[in-house]
């Protein structure tokens, strides 16, 4: 077969698979900027709506949604910058410190890997109760915390492993302590590996619905995959365009991180971190 | 004076781990040996526990969900490894034929974009849009005249499952596929230009050389599509809640209501532990079994 057209027919069944792929997102994009009363009428067709009409839908969404999206993005940060601090600290520790059972400490870190999920999750929800943790902001960050560095700390050691010990022990004759050595050398060459860390871990943070579900009863302190829920089991659910409105909205703040580290995002996913 | 540094050294050492280790006692050991402790108990919120031994492990081996739970649990599991093993596999090599450097790089971007939106939100779009009485399913078959076939595709017992399964049609979003460019971006050019000497072409050459080449990939994404099924309960939470009936429950979910609907905790929790052990032994077998490329390789050589 000719090379030139067997390339064409990759693109097309790539731009039909990615068609197929993106289309009930485009779907909801459209639907979120027409009238209730044209969804009522028919599924399919654009919006006829004067400009000020196209976001009334937003309005709405926004109202209920703003107070979950602050929630989600202040536990994101305050998880994100956690975990990168924590996480970061002790791989230094384990990568660069010479001492008695650093092996096996390691390996004790990485073995909380193995505890699933679906294991802790009642005995989590029993115990944060009795710490008194319920219906806060703290009951989500530090277990994912908790549960995020564990990660952070495997990605951060590999990277510092590939960094030259001499840099550190020329540092060290110079009488330079942990302090210094992790501020002026390991953060500014980890710049790239702390963009992977941090993505990973926004993701997580971002989608996880189950965990705030059980644990914020009260309204004040939902996140937006509990939001989302809850919306959509309220009065709010038979207004379709507010609903499809508020699904966009939910995915902006992703889709900025997203164009705006694309490049360290694909690199994490390809540098092996994800290898059996 | 070496030996009071020596112990200085050893405090800043340990007070460096000591947020690592703080953390994960309190959120993580301390749930995971409660979950073992309150599986002997019969414990229900507010009320009184009393040790019952293995009366609850008991109880799960007669309990009315166990099987159908368990054959979805099959079903679904086996449903998604054959999705990873093959979709975003095939749509990797595609992307990976092309002669474009940059058209590779944009694909690769565009596929990853629906990661953005919430997971919350895809299965409630689906269940709502795709699904849902006024949803595209039904309003394309009412176009086409076929209303008699239209249905409440997440409620009717005959199509529940296969609703299920299909979310994310053609399952091409997300990092699966980055995860197999990876792979066979590492796969060097010398062992195509030898299979093309050995006459390998087209899918035979793919069969032959790729798939051993990226066995890595697809084991990692093995396990871990089988390790998220058997944990995986949120989005059957979401679309169906176990029904209708039981059609669509399975144990991660039954634990799940237990706790929180019936307060059975240590119930519960003797299901989790089942669950675990599940799970733990499935990744032993994995480890043992499921040769990765690099052995494969070994024993070609």
């Amino acid at each position: 077969m000719n090379r030139r057209l067997s390339q064409t027919m990759l693109h097309a069944v790539l731009i039909a698979i990615l068609g197929l792929t993106l289309m009930p997102l485009l779907f909801v994009i459209n639907n979120s900027l027409r009238s209730n009363s044209e969804l009522n009428h028919s599924f399919f067709g654009l919006p006829r709506r004067t400009f000020a009409e196209l976001f009334e839908g937003y309005a709405y969404a926004w109202d209920v949604l703003r107070p979950y999206m602050l929630n989600t993005v202040f536990v994101c940060l305050a998880t994100v910058v956690g975990v990168v601090l924590i996480g970061s600290v002790s791989a230094y520790v384990f990568s660069k410190c010479r001492f008695r059972g650093r092996k096996s400490l390691f390996m004790a870190v990485l073995a909380f890997m193995m505890i699933p999920g679906v294991l802790t999750l009642v005995p989590s929800f029993l115990w944060v109760k009795q710490l008194g943790l319920l219906n806060s902001h703290w009951v989500l960050i530090l277990p994912y915390m908790a549960g995020g560095q564990i990660f952070a700390i495997f990605l951060f050691k590999s990277f510092f492993d590939g960094l030259p010990g001499e840099l550190f022990e020329s540092a060290r004759m110079d009488g330079a302590g942990h302090f210094r050595l992790y501020w002026s050398l390991v953060l500014p060459l980890s710049k790239s590996v702390i963009a992977v860390v941090a993505i990973v871990n926004i993701l997580g943070t971002w989608n996880n619905f189950l965990w705030p579900f059980i644990t914020n009863s009260d309204a004040k302190y939902h996140v937006v995959s509990s939001g989302l829920y809850l919306m959509g089991q309220s009065t709010v659910a038979a207004n379709y365009s507010t609903m499809f409105a508020a699904y966009v909205l939910a995915a902006i703040p992703l889709l900025v991180l997203f164009l705006y580290a694309t490049k360290p995002f694909m690199a994490g996913v390809t540098s092996g971190a994800f290898k059996a | 004076m070496s030996r009071l540094r020596k112990s200085g050294e050893r405090a800043a050492i340990y007070a460096m781990l000591a947020p690592t280790f703080g953390l994960l006692a309190v959120f993580s050991l301390v749930p995971f040996l409660w979950a073992f402790a309150t599986s002997f108990y019969d414990y229900e919120v507010g009320g009184e526990s009393t040790f019952v031994g293995l009366a609850n492990y008991g109880e799960y081996l007669t309990d009315p969900t166990l099987a159908s739970s368990f054959g979805n649990l099959l079903f679904l599991t086996v449903f998604g490894i054959l999705i990873v093993m093959t979709a975003p596999l095939i749509i990797a090599k595609t992307i990976f034929s092309l002669k474009s450097e940059r058209a590779r790089y944009v694909y690769r971007v565009l596929f990853l974009l629906p990661i953005v939106v919430p997971g919350v939100a895809t299965l409630m779009i689906w269940q709502g849009m795709i699904y849902g009485d006024t949803g595209f399913l039904n309003e394309v078959l009412r176009l086409a005249g076929r209303d008699d076939l239209t249905r409440g595709w997440l409620s009717d017992p005959n199509t529940v499952l296969w609703a299920i399964v299909f979310i994310g049609f053609p399952f091409a979003g997300g990092i699966n596929i980055l995860i197999y460019y990876a792979g066979l971006a590492n796969i060097s050019d010398s062992v195509h230009e030898a299979a093309e000497l050995d006459g390998a072409r087209g899918f035979g050459k793919f069969l032959r050389i790729d798939v051993p080449l990226v066995m890595s990939q697809i084991k990692l994404l093995t396990i871990l599509t089988v390790i998220g099924t058997v944990q995986g309960f949120e989005g059957l939470f979401i679309l169906t809640k176990g029904g209708p009936g039981f059609k669509t429950m399975v144990p991660g979910l039954w634990m799940y209501m237990n706790a929180f609907s019936f307060q059975r905790m240590g119930y519960a929790c003797a299901i989790g532990v089942i669950l675990f052990l599940l799970i733990l032994a499935l990744t032993i077998l994995n480890m043992r079994y499921f040769r990765s490329s690099e052995e494969l390789t070994a024993e070609a050589a």
